[in-house]
């Protein structure tokens, strides 16, 4: 047997010193390290690390704040309330990535189908122009013309949402469970995702709300089985009076990223839900609210520990808003103008109202219609009632008519253009002009409604039996007075905004410079396409204003026609600065922001935008005119405000639009013998003349606010424009 | 001369491992107390259970000769390569990572065990080619270490992998390899590192796991992904640092108790005693593993034969890799390679597989004071 080699070694070498020394050397260093590491860290920055698991597992749960009510001027009657329902939402970015690339397209596919209906809107509006600039009657082939791209205008092309994609099994696995629960279908639901998403691309997606109370409990406490589904409790907007003002309030939705940066919604938490236009937006601060929170314990698993103990700071409900709206007068508004349109002849659907305190611009009532009910605010919209809010066919009930529709406004312009031509000294009070019912100018032919022929009138006769020949005379006159007629009607309010606290538009006053520069346009862009002068293509192309501006213009704007636009609130306003000797008032719909007691905080009393410079007689011959339009026999509205106990100032106005029929005015204010004064402001698309359906309905406007027992809708008998 | 019957354990070595053990049941009671549901000592008992086997394992290794396991070197490696091929194989048939072997009542972590025996057969091998410690030697037994190195590593576990490398490299230092041996074997290691990281995945080969490369980088930019890895560094940190320098005690220590703090019984107990018992705690248990590693290097000294000496460089090189790489990377110096802390760590396998390999210590302890006496002389340095 060998000798075992350990026997002949001796235990340690020198060598094997050194490299053991060397092995305790580096072990020494390795302890040294991790020594001084840990003094580091728990010595020297320990108080950072205890901060820091502190904030761990301390996580701030928002309480959203309900937001604050709406009410009419008296604060009984609740326009807009709050309440909490359960609702189902699913979270766009817990999604597969292919919903949400769906839905961009799905949005470039929208964007595009409007685009090419705006395009058709444009040809509609130009060969209409042009139809109605003609000196002919349009023919049946014209007629075919236009009544396509009236059509093609209407609404645009449909968009399919695109289907879910087969090969996302677990997305539809989800949609099948959601279903099942909520008794959805699950293309429905895909199309809500879709919708939603394409809609407000970082908000969560309400599938459903108002849930049933079971089927908010199975889904929380199964919620493994619903990934990217939140249920929550969430305040969701009542509108109690239904249709009333329903176009004001606008839409409550999640705060976009982008809107996070604007100053209106500094310090707004991401995911809160803000007032995204109409009355909501204009008060979102107020209305608001202040979020409460909710400290509590959570593990790294981001379960709650509710054993735990946590602050909670209550969330404050918004402040109230109350509005200068009446909701009684509302309601007898809304009721006199859908009489107003049933009673029309002409087949009319669509009208507005405004009714105003002339002394300051608080709007008494306003409302439009075709209206909707205001609840679909409360919840997401579907497609097609999306569509029937927006689409011409059906009326587009969603635009408030009363200030964002502008129409030409006929007769009831003639007071500015009186008191332009006498500013103007175009003419005297007393002057006599004789109508026979026509009037050439050149070769152009003017005449009355029926060409009725009037005699010999002054200027407050012409405004009390609306005599068209009066006033174009003034309009020819007027020409190359440095836009008299214009300066005047844009000193009332016409062609610019209001400024009032819900969205308007400011209409237009025709002049020279702005049909000479459309007119501009129109050949700039018809040369460069080349194409024919007054072609339908070019028609087409370049717009409908072919021609330049000339005294006939400023004659059928004397009379309130041609180019002119302006909505039922510019012509309140106008009325109003008649009523109050020249004040033009910002009109308004909000009047203070109160506590929850109705304790006010804040009081609106938005300062008059302008007091115009009116010479005292003028006005009151004007007045005079209005007066006994309304009040003295043969007035244009006499016969419609028979026996009525207050004083009246009114004009009639009947507006040619062809192809359609008339549209039918009413502008109105009493003033006298009140401290109650208003000025009411009626118009009815198809209405006929102005007697016979705008002027009964602001009668019963008036009844209502005078409390005047006679209210029965008394059509007039005046046919003069 | 008759053999008297005397228990030669070292005192210090048993005192620090009783001590570890100690810790690690305290810790483990308080950290795990909500882990289990219905059974708040779920860990802890089975804990003080593998330290029990594991205390009587040591005993009993202690008293034998472990010169006797120079004869059975090749046994022992085929054991290790037969054992850890197993693992794979059943890898392979359940298809998951897995590095456990399923035995009646109770599993094995062969590669935990499999530390020890490498170690052993590794130093027999070295002590049969002393003559020739040129580069044929280290050649060999590096290839020899290698070997299982990789079987581990195909787990996948890198840790274990690592540790098997730093134990081969340790025997060769201890048996005398010369230094450029070494700055050879560093640079090779250098390069398969960048190869393995940079050139293959450049190519399109990938030979470590995303998650593996993810961890083995994380440290070095801790905050540029706090969603996985750098997560779970960051809050080992703030746990540590959390406990300043007394600690926030077991109540309040709330980084392990709602869970942000993951793996807190084994991987990151080391954070788990930070947050609970601050510097102190901390500080004790490195001591604690001051103490056995100075015993381990003592009794490498002291040994009365070369294998003896290497087992033991071979053990203590292991034990300080390992500890110094679980502290680290809870203190957040080194990546998460999912290395235990020797007997601190709940799990059966790393505690029967550091007591056996203290066990081979307290022998070569007490055959070296066995021959002194024989001989009539202290050691030279006691």
């Amino acid at each position: 047997m060998p000798q075992r080699i350990e026997d002949r070694l001796r235990p340690i070498t020198p060598q094997l010193a050194m490299r053991v020394a060397v092995l305790g050397g580096i072990a020494f260093v390795l302890f040294g390290i991790v020594f001084f590491r840990l003094w580091y860290l728990q010595v020297l920055t320990g108080q950072e690390a205890v901060t820091q698991a502190r904030d761990n597992r301390v996580r701030k749960v928002r309480i959203e704040a309900a937001r604050g009510d709406i009410v009419d001027r008296s604060g009984e009657a609740k326009l807009v309330s709050t309440k909490a329902a359960a609702v189902i939402q699913l979270v766009p970015s817990k999604l597969p990535a292919s919903v949400r690339e769906d839905a961009g397209k799905y949005q470039k596919d929208l964007a595009a189908a409007e685009r090419v209906r705006l395009r058709y809107q444009e040809q509609y509006d130009a060969y209409r122009r042009q139809l109605a600039d003609d000196d002919h009657k349009a023919t049946a082939k014209e007629k075919r013309e236009r009544a396509r791209l009236r059509k093609l205008a209407a609404t645009a092309p449909p968009v399919a949402v695109p289907k879910v994609r087969p090969n996302e099994t677990d997305l539809i696995k989800l949609y099948e469970r959601i279903g099942r629960v909520l008794e959805i279908r699950p293309t429905t639901i895909h199309e809500r995702v879709i919708r939603g998403i394409a809609d407000a691309p970082y908000s969560n997606v309400t599938i459903r709300t108002d849930v049933k109370r079971y089927e908010f409990n199975y889904m929380r406490e199964n919620a493994d089985l619903f990934p990217g589904v939140v249920v929550e409790e969430r305040y969701i907007r009542r509108y109690p009076q239904g249709e009333m003002a329903a176009q004001l309030f606008g839409r409550v939705f999640e705060i976009g990223p982008d809107q996070l940066e604007e100053t209106k919604f500094k310090g707004v938490a991401p995911g809160t839900r803000v007032g995204q236009s109409g009355l909501e937006r204009t008060y979102d601060q107020y209305l608001r609210g202040t979020d409460g929170y909710q400290k509590v314990v959570v593990d790294a698993n981001g379960r709650r520990d509710d054993a735990r103990t946590a602050s909670v700071k209550e969330p404050k409900q918004g402040e109230r808003l109350k509005l200068t709206l009446d909701s009684n007068l509302q309601k007898a508004g809304d009721a006199a103008l859908a009489k107003a349109i049933a009673a029309s002849s002409y087949g009319a659907k669509a009208g507005a109202y405004v009714a105003m305190d002339p002394t300051d611009g608080s709007i008494l009532a306003m409302g439009s219609r075709p209206s909707f009910d205001a609840s679909v605010f409360a919840r997401p919209f579907s497609q097609s009632t999306w569509k029937s809010l927006t689409s011409e066919a059906t009326g587009e009930p969603l635009i408030n008519r009363a200030t964002e529709s502008v129409y030409p406004v006929g007769s009831t312009f003639k007071p500015f253009v009186a008191l332009a031509a006498l500013d103007g000294r175009l003419i005297k009070a007393n002057d006599i002009v004789n109508d026979t019912g026509h009037w050439e100018l050149g070769p152009q032919k003017y005449q009355n409604a029926k060409a009725e022929a009037m005699g010999p009138i002054n200027m407050s006769d012409a405004l009390k039996k609306s005599s068209d020949v009066y006033f174009y005379q003034l309009g020819a006159k007027a020409e190359g007075h440095d836009n008299l007629i214009q300066r005047w009607a844009k000193r009332f309010g016409f062609g610019r905004s209001t400024k009032a606290d819900v969205s308007d538009q400011p209409g237009r006053v025709p002049d020279r410079d702005w049909r000479q520069k459309g007119y501009e346009k129109y050949e700039k862009c018809r040369k460069k396409a080349g194409l024919a002068y007054q072609s339908q293509a070019a028609l087409y192309e370049c717009g409908g204003i072919d021609k330049g501006w000339t005294t006939g213009d400023n004659v059928n704007l004397a009379v309130g026609q041609g180019d002119l636009e302006a909505t039922p609130l510019q012509v309140a306003v106008a009325y109003a600065a008649l009523a109050n000797g020249g004040t033009i008032v910002r009109p308004h719909v909000a009047q203070a922001i109160e506590d929850g007691n109705g304790v006010p905080i804040q009081e609106f009393h938005p300062k008059p935008l302008r007091k115009l410079k009116i010479d005292k007689g003028d006005l009151d011959v004007v007045l005079g005119g209005l007066r006994r339009a309304a009040g003295e026999e043969g007035g244009t509205s006499a016969d419609v405000f028979k026996g009525f106990p207050y004083r009246v100032y009114g004009k009639t106005g009947t507006v040619e639009r062809p192809p359609n029929p008339d549209q039918s005015w009413y502008a109105c204010f009493v003033k006298d013998d009140t401290n109650r004064p208003i000025v009411v402001v009626v118009t009815v698309e198809r209405g006929g003349f102005g007697a016979e359906t705008a002027a009964p309905a602001a009668r019963l406007i008036l009844s209502q606010w005078f409390d005047v027992k006679n209210r029965e809708f008394r059509a007039g008998s005046d046919q003069s424009n | 001369m008759p053999r008297v019957w005397r228990p030669r354990l070292d005192p210090l070595l048993l005192l620090a491992s009783l001590g570890l053990v100690a810790c690690s049941l305290i810790v483990l009671r308080g950290a795990t107390r909500d882990d289990i549901q219905g059974d708040p000592t779920y860990f802890v008992k089975r804990q003080a259970i593998y330290a029990l086997v594991g205390l009587v394992l040591m005993y009993g290794v202690s008293r034998l000769d472990y010169s006797r396991l120079r004869e059975l070197r090749y046994p022992i490696y085929g054991v290790l390569v037969v054992s850890l091929i197993a693992v794979l194989g059943l890898a392979a048939a359940t298809r998951g990572a897995k590095s456990w072997i399923p035995l009646p009542g109770f599993q094995v972590q062969p590669s935990e065990i499999g530390k020890v025996l490498l170690v052993v057969a590794l130093a027999g091998f070295v002590v049969e080619r002393l003559r020739e410690m040129g580069r044929q030697t280290t050649a060999r037994v590096m290839l020899l270490g290698l070997f299982p190195t990789m079987l581990v590593m195909a787990e996948p576990d890198l840790g274990s992998a690592t540790v098997y490398i730093f134990g081969t490299m340790a025997i060769l230092f201890v048996a005398g390899a010369p230094w450029r041996h070494f700055a050879a074997l560093i640079a090779m290691f250098a390069l398969s590192l960048t190869f393995v990281l940079v050139v293959a995945p450049k190519v399109g080969v990938e030979l470590l796991k995303p998650y593996q490369v993810d961890r083995l980088t994380a440290f070095l930019h801790p905050s540029a992904d706090p969603g996985e890895t750098g997560y779970q560094q960051a809050q080992a940190r703030i746990a540590i640092g959390s406990g300043e320098k007394t600690g926030r005690g077991v109540e309040n220590a709330t980084q392990t108790k709602l869970d942000y703090l993951p793996e807190h019984q084994t991987d990151f107990i080391y954070a788990v005693i930070g947050e609970t018992y601050g510097f102190a705690g901390c500080a004790l248990v490195l001591s604690l593993y001051a103490l056995l590693i100075w015993r381990a290097l003592r009794i490498l000294t002291i040994s009365k034969n070369l294998f003896g000496a290497l087992i033991a460089g071979g053990i203590a090189v292991m034990l300080l890799y390992q500890l110094f790489v679980s502290i680290g990377m809870n203190v957040g110096i080194m990546p998460i390679t999912g290395v235990t802390a020797p007997l601190l760590s709940f799990g059966g396998s790393s505690m029967l597989a550091t007591f056996l390999a203290l066990g081979l210590l307290h022998s070569i302890n007490a055959q070296a004071r066995e021959t002194a006496d024989r001989k009539g002389r202290a050691t030279v340095f006691q």
